[in-house]
């Protein structure tokens, strides 16, 4: 259980560094190398650097929305209920 | 009230800091290709970091695994003694 809940911690902060890390080499390195260098290779075209994050955000925001809706259905049929 | 005042000083100065960036020409093509970029690898940045402090919080999160199992050894003997006593605990919080 704590062991677990450690190793959650671990994964998540080392998917946020590489992420990171990642995002930082594509948007604000890549410009600066030629661009017939081999490491181009490695990210997709420069337009997807908008359209991932926006797209990921746009996802997340409807999924907290949904969920926050649901609680709200939840909870006023409850309390008609009891009521 | 102080600190929402300080934080809108902060994110207006960078929104006009990039919108000058953005509008001003001249620019080597290099960092013209970066700048339309930053507001949206702000976000990034800082859901990254967000993420991070989570991941941190919950890796050197305290726990006191000694403290307790003392914490159960004192509710038993407490529960024995008030039962001794002639109090019921166990029923009681129904």
């Amino acid at each position: 259980m704590d062991l677990a809940d450690r190793t959650v911690g671990f994964v998540l902060l080392l998917f946020s560094v590489s992420l990171f890390s990642y995002y930082t080499f594509w948007v604000i390195i890549t410009p600066f190398v030629d661009s017939d260098h081999f490491v181009h290779g490695f990210f997709p075209a420069r337009e997807y650097a908008i359209l991932i994050p926006a797209f990921a955000g746009v996802t997340l925001l409807s999924l907290i929305m949904i969920f926050v809706g649901v609680v709200l259905l939840r909870s006023g049929k409850s309390k008609s209920k009891t009521a | 009230m102080k600190h929402v005042w300080k934080l809108g000083t902060i994110i207006t100065t960078l929104v006009v800091l990039w919108l000058a960036l953005l509008t001003s020409s001249g620019l080597p093509s290099t960092l013209s290709a970066i700048v339309p970029y930053l507001p949206i690898y702000a976000v990034v940045a800082l859901g990254c970091y967000g993420l991070a402090m989570v991941g941190y919080g919950l890796m050197v999160f305290p726990t006191c695994p000694t403290e307790a199992i003392q914490l159960q050894q004192d509710i038993a003997e407490a529960k024995v003694f008030l039962a001794s006593h002639g109090i019921d605990v166990n029923h009681s919080s129904d």
